[in-house]
């Protein structure tokens, strides 16, 4: 296999081109080829190196052919064709043809080897011919390479932006979608520092360097001229190419992200400002879509916020319970090792567990005292009217699956349904362990306020029957944490129930 | 100089690998589906197999299954996959010390690959070099 200067596929389209020459040989011409400097590819024909040669290209000079030496060094000036003929006796004739950016001459031999003959007018004229054939055939491979570049950079930057898009589609913070996209940015534009300036003015560097520093007014300009134009701009910051262009946002909010090259690096072009604008667009969206999300998500809680506010409003004997039981629900899923997305759905069954009670009537959900079996059914409905209530509300599966549930017991004796053990989802037993403990640490119209110890020895007591143990350890390790780890909020939360609980009785 | 033999059926792709990989001075042998790719192969061993995993006849694997037992290929293979059937796919090509690449690829990352498989001790079973120090 030849080496090092691959024989290329321009090397090989040569080699074709000229086997298809030959072709176009008049009846006098024995061989036509290309020379060219360092023995490239294309190579003087065979039969011209064996005749007169017997070597390679390289020795040309040093057998003493003044012509195909001339040749070689693509000195052969047309008016000397005629003169142009062989030592061994054959006519010759080349014309200087650039091949790849490099001088080489095309060559022909004439057949006739007995006596020695001038070049005749039809040698010249297909010479002509295969002349301005070969320039063409450069100029095409020069625009071919020019494409081949052009599609290799675009698959380069294509792969770039499939990897941003993956990367981006696992982010739902907007600061690190923001942060991802300006560091890929930089990659692309082969940037040394990349940032955004906020639409009040903040700047946030996602790659850091120094070039900002040095010259912030002609940067500052830029930024502004972007975001007044709402268009991709080109500039410089001292002797460091910048480029900037507009992140619009939701309600037409427009944060300017800039890209600065290192000092002295070339400017940006057309081509850096298409891709610029392209990514800037995709990344607005993203943006927007994970702004709108935040706000729903934020709708969401301020509704269940309210739900919750509407259960507490009903229910004077048991206000704050929710709030306590969205909070220790979390805690105790924290326990377990939920995802942080686990936890919030945690916490919102929490939060929404006894929502079916607006469901039940006032005078039977304040009643002092002991409640009758009639008016007990109609307490035990709550759980099913909550659900009810929560249906409607897409991708609230596990909090309808913790409402639902939380009055189910491990032995099969709670209500609605009188699931027994695993049956009962996890979100359930555990908002039926915070319940538990909330209720009994809680004074009750028949009842003073148990002390947290007193409340745990009477889970404790139940588990396995009307409590379970899974649900019920974690809650122990989760409860006892959060006294180690924070025990100002610990007190302030609960410390009013420890002393309450010293006269605690049943 | 190393041998690399493409195998895909995308012309375009195959063209463009090509390209890039000659340009990196490897001499690089083409074939369009796994059939030729495998004759190619057995007329004369390469070093890397680039392939796709999705072509007409024999398909990638199969391709590479059958000439790693040969040991025509005596380096290494890199695989080109879609985005979309990624996941397992990918996972089974790396148990078996596949290189896997998904499309669009990064041609950077094309010859980094290469070249990393070039340049690492031979390890491929019944691979003619794999006597090496």
């Amino acid at each position: 296999m030849s080496s090092s200067s691959a024989p290329t596929h321009t090397g090989r389209l040569f080699q074709d081109l000229l086997r298809g020459l030959s072709g176009l040989s008049g009846p006098e011409t024995r061989s036509l080829g290309l020379v060219g400097p360092g023995a490239q590819p294309p190579q003087p024909p065979e039969h011209c190196l064996r005749l007169c040669l017997g070597g390679s290209a390289d020795a040309i000079p040093k057998r003493g052919c003044a012509f195909l030496a001339a040749a070689t060094r693509a000195e052969v000036r047309v008016d000397a064709l005629h003169d142009g003929r062989c030592p061994v006796g054959c006519a010759v004739a080349a014309r200087p043809v650039p091949v790849n950016g490099q001088p080489a001459v095309l060559l022909t031999v004439s057949g006739a080897l007995p006596g020695p003959r001038e070049p005749g007018a039809d040698l010249l004229g297909q010479l002509d011919r295969a002349q301005a054939l070969v320039q063409r055939v450069d100029e095409l491979l020069a625009e071919n390479a020019g494409f081949a570049n052009e599609v290799l950079q675009n698959y380069e930057q294509l792969n770039l932006i499939f990897d941003l898009t993956r990367e981006i589609a696992q982010l739902t913070e907007s600061r690190a979608i923001e942060r991802v996209l300006m560091q890929r940015l930089a990659r692309l534009l082969v940037g040394q520092e990349a940032g955004v300036c906020s639409a009040e003015g903040e700047w946030r560097p996602a790659v850091a360097g120094e070039s900002a520093r040095v010259a912030p007014a002609a940067l500052a300009a830029l930024v502004a001229q972007a975001r007044a134009q709402r268009q991709v701009q080109v500039g410089a910051a001292g002797d460091a190419a910048v480029i900037a262009g507009p992140l619009v946002g939701l309600d037409g909010r427009v944060d300017v992200a800039y890209v600065l090259r290192a000092p002295g690096a070339a400017p940006f072009n057309a081509g850096d400002m298409l891709l610029m604008e392209s990514l800037l667009t995709f990344g607005g969206q993203i943006l927007s879509n994970s702004t709108l999300h935040e706000r729903l998500r934020q709708m969401s809680l301020e509704v269940v916020r309210a739900l919750v506010a509407a259960i507490d409003k009903k229910d004077h004997y048991t206000s704050g319970h929710s709030e306590r039981g969205g909070f220790l629900t979390r805690l105790t899923a924290q326990e377990l090792g939920g995802s942080a997305a686990e936890q919030q759905t945690m916490e919102w069954a929490g939060l929404l567990h006894d929502v079916g009670k607006i469901g039940v009537p006032e005078e039977i959900l304040c009643k002092p005292g002991k409640l009758t079996p009639e008016e007990f059914e109609i307490i035990k409905q709550h759980p099913r009217m909550g659900w009810e209530i929560l249906r409607p509300i897409a991708s609230f599966e596990l909090v309808l699956d913790g409402v639902l549930y939380h009055h189910e017991y491990p032995d099969g004796t709670g209500y609605p349904e009188g699931l027994r053990g695993d049956e009962i989802p996890l979100v359930a037993r555990i908002i039926h362990v915070v319940d538990t403990f909330d209720a009994l640490t809680s004074t009750r119209s028949y009842r003073a306020a148990y002390s947290i110890e007193r409340a745990l020895e009477v889970i404790r007591a139940e588990m396995g029957t009307r409590i379970d143990r899974e649900a019920a350890e974690a809650f122990f390790r989760a409860l006892a944490r959060y006294q180690r780890e924070q025990p100002n909020d610990f007190a302030a939360r609960f410390g009013a129930r420890r002393n309450a609980g010293a006269e605690g009785a049943p | 100089m190393s041998r690399i033999l493409v195998a895909e059926d995308d012309p375009h792709i195959l063209r463009l690998i090509s390209l890039w990989l000659t340009r990196q001075g490897y001499t690089v042998v083409e074939a369009r589906n796994g059939a030729a790719a495998r004759d190619l192969a057995q007329a004369e061993p390469v070093d890397v197999l680039v392939c796709d995993v999705n072509m007409p006849g024999l398909d990638g694997l199969t391709l590479i299954a059958a000439l790693r037992s040969t040991g025509w290929v005596r380096r290494g293979v890199v695989v080109l996959t879609n985005r979309w059937d990624h996941g397992d796919l990918r996972e089974r090509l790396a148990a078996e010390g596949i290189q896997v690449l998904p499309k669009p690829f990064s041609p950077t990352r094309l010859s980094e690959v290469v070249a990393a498989l070039l340049a690492a001790v031979p390890v491929e079973p019944g691979g003619r070099e794999s006597g090496a120090p």
